[in-house]
């Protein structure tokens, strides 16, 4: 099954473009880890703030970054896809792969959870204000997940084997 | 100067560092560095972008302290960055290196600057001027390059 995955990617024209241009790889991996600084910066604030730290702006202030971190989080996608259809075989047996996208799905999972059952009681958070323990959880859930997909991605070549 | 580095290389930590299985040598170090790149950049960018004019409902005194946390960063970068620099110094004296290390050294000027204009007459300006928009752009720019010739480095032989 796996196999046949591997053999039809690299079948694909994306691919080839990916494992024989010399700057492609290279320049996706900047882009990648310019996507990781928007991602951690925008999510990161705001996830202080859900956490209660830096209280003199407003959830819903805060919350204007999110388009931000939704833009690291786009590029990085679209850049991580590339590198798993240039060289599937690296990623598809790669432990440290599915940890990374497992967390990717729990940060998913979490600003999902949080959007649809506490989006509407931000509203009513003013600046000074304390935020309730639900905020707080999603907050550190999210935080620790990106860290961990982070972490998982770095461990890529030395877990798994990958480059 | 070659001599200093050749006994660099040969030295316990640097072997260690370069050559250990364990998972707390090189890919610990490697982490960290990833780490510190998107506190530092992430949050110093968070500043620019506001200063620019995004997300205006924040207020621009708040993001002061944003600072401390973009030293946590810088830091955290600065000390695992001597210790890949230790584990490999062939591959640190390199141009593509001292490029990098001059771009970091603009960003961290401009991250100085930035908050000194900012933050430093007492009162918090909540429209920054033509001049602060500007560094904020090139500060925006320049760690993108940071980051390119970082990336870089990986790929030079």
């Amino acid at each position: 099954m796996s196999d046949a995955i591997v053999i039809w990617l690299k079948s694909t024209a994306v691919s080839h473009a990916m494992s024989s241009s010399p700057v492609l790889w290279p320049i996706c991996e900047m882009l990648h880890f310019v996507g990781l600084a928007l991602l951690i910066g925008a999510a990161g604030l705001i996830d202080l703030r859900l956490m209660g730290f830096l209280k003199s702006v407003p959830v819903t202030a805060m919350m204007q970054l999110r388009k931000w971190a939704a833009l690291g989080l786009l590029i990085n996608v679209v850049t991580g896809t590339l590198f798993f259809v240039g060289a599937p075989g690296q990623y598809i047996n790669n432990p440290a792969w599915y940890a990374k996208l497992s967390f990717l799905l729990v940060a998913m999972i979490n600003v999902a959870v949080f959007e649809t059952r506490q989006g509407r009681r931000m509203l009513t958070l003013a600046s000074g204000v304390n935020t309730p323990v639900s905020f707080k959880i999603a907050g550190a859930v999210s935080i620790g997940s990106w860290f961990l997909v982070l972490y998982f991605g770095r461990m890529l070549p030395f877990i798994g084997n990958a480059f | 100067m070659t001599d200093l580095l050749a006994s660099l290389e040969t030295s316990a930590l640097s072997t260690w560092l370069r050559e250990s299985p364990s998972i707390w040598a090189y890919p610990a170090i490697l982490t960290l560095h990833t780490l510190g790149l998107g506190v530092l950049v992430g949050a110093n960018w968070m500043v620019d972008l506001r200063v620019l004019g995004v997300a205006p409902a924040i207020p621009l005194g708040v993001l002061s302290r944003a600072f401390p946390i973009m030293w946590t960063g810088f830091w955290l970068n600065a000390i695992s960055g001597v210790l890949l620099f230790v584990s490999d110094p062939t591959k640190g004296m390199t141009t593509l290196f001292m490029w990098k290390l001059g771009i970091i050294a603009i960003g961290v000027a401009l991250v100085l600057v930035l908050k000194r204009k900012v933050y430093g007459r007492g009162v918090e300006m909540d429209r920054a001027s033509f001049v602060v928009k500007t560094m904020a752009a090139l500060s925006l720019v320049i760690w993108i390059a940071a980051i390119a010739t970082g990336r870089w480095m990986a790929y030079a032989v």
